[in-house]
């Protein structure tokens, strides 16, 4: 175990952001802290990062309190994008490795090795400013992990990427991952979310509703997506015992069933007679159950 | 190297660097230098001719020595009629016709002109006669020479004791204009560097705040740390700025004109004791780290640098009366509302310098003012480095009162 949090509450007088939070990230693991705005993600990551006191509970890093670490293993990326607008890329760089304990050849390298990596060697003596909002998201991710932390906390670091630039990121995560490196973030995409994370935590109005492996979730809703591309109609598949839901994707149905049990009914009764081109029992994606979870969209 | 040092050379270099430093330290180069090279530049502008007038001595006495031209006024001395001269006036060969003549054993002078002269004109030209009137009234005295360069030049000796031993010294007359000459170059310094770094600190700490990456840094700099580089930070580029611009002055004084304009200083500096430019020093320095400790968590307040010149304003307007009140001052030091305002942290700075300078004060008051500067600068100092600490990651809307108010609610 790694960072472990107990019982965390953040109280602002008569408003609770956080109520007894509970979670623990083993080391090299990547962690998701998911809800939609305002559920507590940023309260926690400060108070994590010792920028906020918790009202209660404790937050420890391998047994010690996380305010007694060397602040330099700590990495961060806050949700909103920010950097000093007026500095040059490699100067930006080379301030905030210096700032983390980092010095000569070692952050030459670093840097060369990131700014190769996320394609910004021709911005690399320009402003910051002058820069594409991606491209500024590139150099604030660079600084938040040039100085090769122990743990990394990434506050929404997908918006504002485009495809490309995400699986760039995307990667750059799974580096870090094999290098040892904890990483918790938060995103509202819950596609990279379930693609990245170990494990996860949701949150709602500073409330876990969830804490654990996201198969262990996906196990609480069971298989329960059924995907069919048939000639029975709409109609017929909607009067079928356990079906909750039918909706139509392009050629296909999607239903979602009351259990899994329901499946092979289902199946039987389609295939009597008629053409299946498709059968598919899936579990339900990690969006899916987030929007069960938390009732309604993310925004 | 300290993760102070490194947050106070990036600001350092970023703020000597940045364009704005180095156009207001050209602006106040070219400023100063307009000034005190002011009469040769109005003369690249105004041609100006030297005034012609004509001055007809009805007189015994001789009036040749008096009326001596310059580059300004060029006197003749015509053997011709009045109405030729004044035909001259007339047709502007000639500025003025003075007549001097006597009348009731005092000497008399009727200045006549076609275009009315300028004041600066008219008061040479009076000046002159003044004086030319005084040696004919010691001619009818029928003294020799001697004795009326004498009775010309003699100064009254003139001696101040004061009997009350809890005052100081008194100072004489000289002492206390080069005090008031030296307060009022003080004030002006604190005021235009008050006005400058209060708005650099709290842009700075604003922007750094509104931009987010604030937030990076504090994850591995102490709120206070951060606190410090800035105020520090800030300090350094003042001095350097007020090192280059009184490097320039000094240059200019000392190696223009034959160093005429340095001998005046000398002479201004003279008079000036040690223990007075300890004091200056010490209140410009404290007023300005007061400010700009003020500037400093003022900055933190605003969730945006656009912001930034909203909270400021109290402190500028602080200063505008300091500033105020200090030119009150030069007409008269020692004024109850310029002993009030020597008291107060914020103002002391400009306007006690001046009572020090200026007036016969008494050793105490500078002291207590100076201590309570101090003070003021260290609780300042720890209120503002707690207030930062919640401050600086708290975001609102609304006017100062309510920044504050919302800071201590959701940290408190």
């Amino acid at each position: 175990m790694t960072l472990a949090l107990k019982h965390v509450v953040k109280k602002y007088k008569d408003f609770t952001a956080v109520n007894d939070l509970n979670f623990t990230i083993d080391k090299g693991e990547i962690f998701g802290l998911i809800g939609q705005n305002g559920a507590g993600k940023t309260t926690t990551f400060r108070m994590i990062l010792d920028l906020q006191e918790q009202t209660e509970g404790s937050i420890t890093w391998d047994g010690s309190p996380i305010k007694k670490i060397n602040r330099d293993w700590l990495g961060y990326l806050p949700e909103e994008r920010g950097i000093f607008p007026q500095m040059k890329v490699e100067d930006q760089l080379i301030f905030f490795g210096k700032l983390r304990g980092m010095n000569g050849n070692e952050l030459k390298k670093e840097i060369d090795f990131w700014i190769n990596r996320f394609e910004l060697e021709e911005k690399r003596h320009d402003k910051a400013e002058t820069l594409s909002k991606g491209n500024q998201q590139k150099v604030q991710l660079i600084a938040s992990f040039i100085h090769k932390p122990k743990f990394l906390i990434l506050d929404e670091p997908f918006s504002g990427l485009d495809p490309v630039n995400r699986d760039l990121l995307k990667n750059a995560i799974l580096l870090l991952k094999e290098k040892g490196v904890t990483i918790l973030f938060s995103s509202h995409q819950m596609d990279n979310v379930e693609e990245l994370c170990d494990h996860l935590c949701i949150l709602k109005r500073g409330v876990s509703l969830f804490s654990g492996s996201l198969l262990d979730l996906k196990k609480q809703y069971g298989k329960t997506k059924l995907s069919i591309r048939t000639t029975v109609p709409k109609s017929e598949l909607e009067k079928m015992a356990g079906v909750k839901e039918v909706k139509v994707m392009r050629d296909e149905y999607v239903l979602t069933l009351m259990n899994e049990s329901f499946a092979k009914p289902i199946f039987e009764l389609i295939s009597n007679g008629q053409y299946i081109e498709k059968f598919s029992l899936d579990y339900l994606s990690l969006d899916e159950i987030f929007k069960d979870k938390v009732g309604g969209n993310d925004e | 190297m300290s993760k102070l040092s490194i947050l106070v050379k990036q600001l350092y270099k970023e703020k000597v660097k940045g364009k704005s430093f180095i156009l207001m330290t050209l602006l106040y180069i070219a400023v100063i230098t307009v000034v005190m090279f002011w009469s040769d530049i109005k003369a690249l502008f105004v041609n100006e001719e030297a005034l012609q007038i004509a001055l007809v001595n009805e007189t015994p006495v001789e009036l040749e020595p008096i009326f001596a031209s310059n580059d300004d006024i060029t006197f003749s001395y015509p053997t011709e009629s009045k109405e030729s001269l004044y035909e001259q006036l007339k047709d502007e060969k000639l500025d003025a016709v003075i007549i001097v003549s006597e009348e009731n054993k005092r000497l008399k002078a009727e200045i006549a002109t076609y275009t009315p002269l300028k004041l600066n004109d008219q008061s040479t030209i009076s000046s002159l006669i003044q004086y030319a009137g005084s040696i004919y009234g010691i001619q009818q005295l029928n003294l020799t020479a001697e004795e009326a360069e004498k009775i010309l030049n003699s100064e009254p000796i003139i001696t101040t004791t004061n009997i009350n031993e809890q005052t100081g010294d008194t100072k004489s007359e000289d002492q206390k204009q080069s005090g008031m000459w030296v307060s009022y170059g003080a004030g002006i310094v604190i005021y235009f560097f008050v006005m400058t770094f209060l708005s650099i600190i709290t842009t700075d700490v604003a922007s750094e705040k509104g931009s987010r990456a604030l937030e990076m840094l504090l994850v591995s700099v102490k709120p206070g740390t951060h606190f410090q580089s800035k105020i520090i930070g800030t300090m350094l580029v003042a001095l350097t700025q007020f090192g280059v611009i009184f490097g320039f002055l000094f240059v200019l004084l000392r190696f223009t004109d034959g160093g005429s304009k340095w001998k005046m200083v000398e002479s201004v500096l003279s008079d000036i004791s040690y223990s007075y430019v300890f004091y200056v020093i010490a209140f410009l320095f404290l007023t300005i780290v007061l400010y700009l400790i003020i500037g400093a968590l003022f900055g933190s307040l605003v969730s945006k640098v656009e912001e930034a010149s909203q909270v400021m304003t109290p402190a500028i307007m602080i200063t505008l009366i300091g500033f105020y009140v200090m030119i009150s001052g030069v007409a008269n030091p020692d004024t109850l509302l310029i002993k009030v305002f020597s008291y107060i942290p914020l103002t002391s700075g400009m306007v006690m310098p001046m009572r020090i300078g200026a007036t016969d004060i008494s050793t105490v008051e500078p002291i207590i003012s100076l201590v309570l500067l101090i003070v003021t600068c260290v609780a300042a100092y720890i209120l503002s480095l707690s207030f930062y600490k919640r401050s600086v990651l708290t975001y609102s809307t609304g006017g100062i009162i309510e920044k504050i108010k919302t800071v201590l609610k959701v940290t408190t």
